[in-house]
């Protein structure tokens, strides 16, 4: 039909929007074949156009063109202006402090802000220890390393430890002596932290995909804590329901992924690990680690999905206090970087007293009074 | 093919008849009937036969003219495009002097074994000058999984510059060092994030325009394919037939603008028979995609990279690791007796493409 582009304008604008109206394409076409999103245009390919609509092979490309051209978020930038800090939305050019310099430097400045970010480790290990330290360290203001925001911590396992939140709150400025004691005052440690619990991966997926994103885009958090991913997982699936694990693994993923890029808010989840087996599994893939007895549980599906991942191991002996004041002591723990983008595969001392973690450098432990005693 | 249809030298209203139905250009017209045509533009049977003769007649010649290449031709072609250098000397000889420009070239491992890491480097080695036997170019990294962290490329980059640095001799190298520091590396490295594989799609469509308007880039990264691609898909069949689309896609753009593609892909366990191993993501169709593919994996606490598929060298197992500095050589006293296999890397020193280093 001859003179379709120009009578039918006012069409076009209403189904596709004005960025698609100046060019050449005859969009009642497209329209006729109901294609009516973006998206639906995108997700098939030039010849299915083809087929659908009748229009011509450089039509759709520049059909194809017009509409990706006001699909994409953002044109390509370079990574000197990325490095400037010009783009925040690819990198927000800082993290979340772990509120103890020693496992910051682990990290090069702590728990990068978007992508997930695992801490796996036996029972024990202190890994909910980490993941309420950074509930509290994720409300400082950012010049102390925070996000000046609160945390969501949802327990799949237990129920939360209140009390030892408590103490940690009662603690920080302990744990914080270098910052200003009025500051640690000011802060309403408790009214920032929401607690959410999941018994089963219904509940799961219904708090991550309708309330966490209700707080997260109130700005009252920008932190997710998840302890564990592994419960429900290890106790809903029989050993032959294997495919709709990972499906369920991949949605409830991916689901975490877009929380932490959409809001730049890091996501802890908390893993458990399995017993490594003898001999070469072809299976599974040790990550070069061959020393350790455990590996993080739920394998490769989940492994596709971590950013960075961490582990919590704890070792034989003990430590004294580590404060003066203080009559706690703990057991040696070592944080390994198993994996991650940015970071080399290191491992720092650390352990877990009365006012949270605390890494300890390698070098000076005597002057510190700290003894690992091996039995 | 892309001649546009005003420049034929047909009846004025002829051309409006067709432009007003959307044939713009020669490629539009070709591959219709006469019917179809007269039916379509609205014009007489007679008028669409002379159209189609016209456009056909030409287009034809231009095809033969572009198949008229001897093999000797190509493979000196083949030759000039070069290839860019990993910084491992190991997995060079075995892809033949580095990763070949024109090529796609698939990397699959498990998470953490070096993909991300391989990709920066590749992306900052495209941009080494000329004269150090680089390639001077620029790269485009397609972030989809969101482990590009700048700060990483900031260290490959400094380490790039600084060994650069060292071996700088003559003048002229001297001279192209002054272009060749971390700020103009990433100034070149450009970078794009999708979000979901539609966006991934939106950008491959744009991708040709952008390659035109930056013709100096050689390296197209696409990091990792396999993310957006795994979830969100119900209908199996719709993924193949858009993975193949893309793959297509990409191909063309690598031998049409002279860039190295590369793709990597995620590690999926894979149960037959009782036993289950670790095979590349996406399914067996996908296998076909790239023109090569290396498969990163662990071997107790070393680090191997397997060329798997590749039409021109043997296939070969090399050690590399990660260091601070980005991916790089083991030290040959760290060479353990088995875990490499010397007659494999033997004959992959004998590699059919000769070295470019020197040019």
């Amino acid at each position: 039909v001859p003179g379709i582009f120009s009578r039918h304008y006012k069409a076009r604008r209403a189904v596709l929007g004005k960025d698609y109206c100046n060019r050449n394409v005859p969009f009642l076409r497209v329209q006729y074949a109901n294609l009516r999103s973006a998206r639906d245009i995108l997700s098939l390919s030039g010849p299915d156009i083809q087929r659908l609509t009748h229009l011509s092979k450089s039509d759709v490309q520049h059909l194809h063109k017009a509409v990706a051209v006001s699909y994409r978020r953002l044109s390509p930038v370079t990574a000197l202006q990325v490095h400037r800090g010009e783009c925040p939305s690819l990198d927000p050019g800082h993290k979340l402090s772990l509120a103890c310099p020693v496992l910051d430097s682990l990290l090069r400045g702590g728990v990068p802000l978007a992508g997930i970010t695992e801490l796996a480790g036996e029972s024990s290990a202190g890994k909910t220890q980490l993941g309420l330290q950074l509930c509290l360290s994720v409300q400082y203001p950012l010049e102390y390393g925070g996000l000046n925001s609160g945390a969501v911590y949802i327990c799949t396992e237990d129920s939360f430890p209140i009390k030892r939140l408590r103490q940690l709150i009662s603690q920080q400025p302990r744990l914080r002596s270098e910052l200003p004691p009025a500051l640690i005052r000011r802060i309403r440690f408790s009214d920032n932290v929401y607690i959410e619990h999941a018994a089963d991966l219904g509940a799961l997926q219904a708090c991550i995909s309708q309330r966490v994103p209700i707080l997260l885009s109130r700005g009252l958090v920008r932190l997710v804590v998840l302890d564990s991913v592994t419960a429900l997982f290890r106790s809903e699936f029989q050993a032959d329901e294997g495919m709709e694990r990972a499906r369920q693994m991949s949605a409830l993923a991916a689901t975490l992924h877009r929380l932490s890029h959409n809001y730049s808010a890091p996501v802890l989840c908390i893993n458990q690990v399995t017993d490594v087996m003898d001999g070469p599994d072809p299976a599974n893939c040790n990550f070069g680690l061959v020393d350790n007895k455990v590996r993080p549980a739920l394998g490769m599906a989940w492994a596709n999905q971590v950013m960075v991942r961490l582990m919590l191991l704890r070792l034989p002996g003990y430590m004294g206090p580590r404060s003066q004041g203080s009559s706690s002591s703990s057991a040696p723990r070592r944080l390994e970087v198993v994996f991650a983008p940015h970071l080399p595969r290191a491992s720092c001392l650390c352990g877990v007293w009365e006012e949270g973690v605390r890494g300890l450098t390698s070098t000076e432990p005597g002057d510190q009074e700290i003894k690992v005693l091996v039995p | 093919m892309q001649r546009a249809v005003s420049s034929y030298p047909f009846a004025p209203s002829v051309k409006v008849k067709l432009l007003n139905a959307g044939f713009h250009s020669a490629a539009d017209l070709c591959d219709l009937r006469p019917l179809q045509l007269s039916k379509e533009a609205g014009i007489s049977q007679e008028e669409a036969v002379e159209v189609l003769q016209a456009v056909r007649c030409e287009p034809g010649q231009e095809r033969a003219a572009a198949s008229q290449l001897t093999a000797l031709e190509l493979l000196e072609r083949e030759q000039e495009l070069g290839s860019i250098v990993t910084f491992c000397s190991a997995l060079d000889t075995a892809l033949g002097g580095g990763l070949p420009v024109g090529k796609t070239t698939e990397v699959c491992g498990a998470p953490g074994v070096g993909k991300t890491q391989l990709c920066i480097q590749l992306a900052v080695d495209a941009q080494i000058p000329v004269c150090f036997g680089g390639l001077g170019g620029k790269s485009l990294y397609i972030d989809t999984e969101g482990s590009f962290l700048v700060q990483r490329a900031v260290d490959i980059a400094q380490a790039a510059v600084e060994h650069c640095g060292l071996l700088a001799e003559d003048a002229e190298q001297q001279e192209s060092l002054k272009e060749f520091t971390v700020e103009t590396v990433l100034s070149n490295l450009f970078l794009v994030r999708c979000h979901d594989y539609v966006e991934l799609l939106a950008e491959t469509y744009l991708l040709a325009d952008f390659l035109a308007h930056h013709p100096e880039i050689r390296l197209v990264v696409i990091d990792s394919i396999a993310f957006p691609f795994r979830h969100d898909f119900d209908d199996l069949s719709q993924r193949t037939r858009l993975l193949n689309g893309l793959a297509q896609q990409l191909i063309q753009m690598a031998t049409n603008h002279n860039v190295a593609v590369i793709l990597t892909n995620q590690m999926t366990t894979k149960v037959w028979n009782g036993h289950s191993k670790l095979v590349p993501a996406l399914g067996e169709s996908w296998g076909h995609a790239a023109t090569q593919r290396l498969i990163l994996h662990w071997e107790g606490t070393n680090r191997l990279a397997s060329l798997y598929k590749s039409p021109s060298q043997t296939e070969a197992t090399v050690r590399y690791q990660i260091t601070a500095q980005g991916f790089r050589d083991v030290p040959h006293s760290n060479q353990p007796k088995a875990s490499v296999d010397p007659t494999v890397s033997q004959s992959g020193s004998m590699s059919k493409r000769p070295r470019m280093e020197e040019v």
